[in-house]
């Protein structure tokens, strides 16, 4: 606020509670002409009602002084008074800075509890539990959902299950969480329609899914263009993030011939944005060993 | 006569001046708290970083507007923990110079969307337009497809920016020119998406705790 400004609001301020205060004052000690009959004689409705002339009740004047009292002492504590920040150095930000301290240092605690745990301790861990599960909610529900399972129509993998397109140890989730991923699958729709069906057929068999043997058979000389990234035998390759396609997994779709075919077709671009602006080292950790005791429970409970 | 009684009397039976003088009391609230920042608000510029938008994110600016999101969404981090934990840094007034009008609403029944840019992917955030559900299940936000089949007008978005020129947003005869280019094949969606991709990207998100 600039000095002009704050001299506006300054005098702006003194002006108004100068002429309260001098009303309030001044008001009580006025006296209103009375009549005989004790009232000031204007009347409303013909006479039936007069307007008398009483003191203002005490509570009332008491009231007022506290609250012009209160208003002023309010001003000297805290910013308000134009420029002058308040005796007590009272601001939004500082308030701001002191609570984001006091919740850092009980992270920072909890996180240092944590440190000295293996990852399946922290797995086990009923803090690092809710921390966790809170983390991932908060972040990474969006595509994975919230019982991170993934949802097939982004691409995004399920992550309770043993499966892991860009490798499942901890070092490589952490990358994954952090970095971010792209998975980038070129479109092959040049191969023509009726070429990508039995490219389809081919990775459906692979996985022993039902499939169409003929033009599996017919599609098998022609993936030796996918092999290049998912392997020879569809084994997948975690360094490119070329999904396993010889399993029951799958990354786009539920492994149905059409959307096969459509992810041939069109490609697929699948994205993990970089959390690292928003997700720190600790945090990952605690968000691994909630996906960690997921995978167990669900394991446990199939 | 009573003392001062008169002064009184000269304000209070006479309806207009004391109606002029009432409203003098209670418009110095206003001339204290509104006359300063809304002089001062003139004086604010850009961050380094914040740059006028470009224009599909201008296109995708006004498609926000006219569905309305800000009725949901607010484009406002306050200066609460709570907040600066969910979202990021508080929203400094100096990023949202280039938008006219604001968006920083004052409804939240989504997220606040101040820093939601690079969040999701653009995948993500396409497939959330067209249906909420198929990504987060119980969200109760309207689906908005039609943006798909909406393709931009160039010409509508240059003389967009021509008048946002004429008020001083430093856009250049170049950006101008460009922008039929840049909008080639675009629809609604992909503007509105380019517009929250771009939400909060800048330095000053960058240096924030």
């Amino acid at each position: 606020m600039s000095s002009f400004w704050s001299l506006w609001v300054m005098f702006l301020v003194v002006f108004n509670a100068g002429v309260t205060l001098f009303l309030f004052l001044w008001a009580q000690k006025v006296e209103i002409p009375v009549l005989e009959d004790g009232t000031t004689g204007h009347v409303w409705a013909h006479g039936v009602l007069r307007e008398s002339v009483r003191r203002l009740p005490r509570w009332w004047v008491a009231a007022s002084a506290a609250f012009y009292v209160w208003g002023v002492g309010f001003l000297l504590l805290y910013p308000g008074f134009g420029g002058f920040k308040g005796l007590l150095g009272w601001s939004s930000h500082g308030e701001l800075a002191l609570h984001a301290a006091v919740n850092d240092a009980n992270l920072a605690d909890l996180q240092s509890q944590f440190a000295n745990l293996s990852p399946e301790q922290l797995a086990a861990n009923p803090e690092a539990q809710r921390l966790g599960e809170r983390l991932f909610v908060d972040n990474c529900a969006a595509c994975h959902q919230r019982d991170a399972r993934g949802n097939p129509r982004l691409g995004a993998p399920n992550l309770v299950d043993a499966d892991w397109i860009w490798g499942g140890d901890d070092t490589s989730i952490t990358a994954s969480i952090l970095e971010g991923r792209q998975g980038l699958m070129p479109p092959l729709g040049s191969l023509g329609a009726d070429k990508v069906k039995d490219v389809a057929n081919y990775v459906l068999s692979l996985s022993g899914a039902p499939h169409d043997q003929a033009r599996a058979a017919a599609g098998a000389p022609e993936f030796i263009v996918c092999s290049a990234c998912h392997g020879a035998t569809g084994e997948g390759n975690p360094l490119l993030g070329a999904p396993r396609l010889s399993d029951s997994t799958w990354t786009w779709g539920k492994g149905d011939l059409a959307m096969i075919e459509h992810t041939i077709t069109n490609g697929a671009h699948g994205v993990m944005p970089a959390w690292k602006s928003r997700l720190t080292g600790d945090d990952t950790r605690v968000i691994i060993a909630w996906l960690r005791s997921q995978s167990r429970e669900r394991v446990a409970t199939l | 006569m009573a003392k001062g009684y008169k002064y009184f009397e000269a304000v209070e039976k006479h309806a207009g001046k004391l109606g002029i003088l009432t409203a003098i009391m209670v418009s110095i609230g206003g001339l204290a708290e509104i006359t300063p920042l809304f002089v001062e608000a003139h004086a604010i510029t850009a961050v380094e970083g914040v740059a006028p938008y470009d224009p599909l994110r201008l296109a995708g600016k006004d498609i926000y507007v006219r569905e309305g999101c800000y009725t949901c969404h607010t484009q406002m981090i306050r200066a609460l923990r709570a907040e600066t934990q969910r979202y990021g840094h508080y929203s400094i007034s100096s990023e949202s110079v280039y938008d006219r009008p604001h968006q920083w609403g004052s409804k939240r029944t989504g997220p606040d969307l101040a820093r939601v840019g690079g969040k999701y992917s653009d995948e993500w955030q396409r497939l959330h337009l067209m249906d909420p559900r198929a990504v987060v299940q119980a969200s109760n936000m309207p689906a908005y497809p039609w943006l798909a089949d909406e393709q931009l007008d160039a010409a509508d978005i240059s003389a967009r920016m021509r008048a946002l020129q004429r008020l001083g947003d430093p856009y250049t005869a170049a950006d101008i020119a460009a922008a039929p280019t840049a909008l080639e094949g675009k629809t609604a969606l992909d503007a509105l998406v380019a517009y929250l991709q771009g939400l909060g990207v800048s330095p000053a998100t960058e240096a924030a705790p």
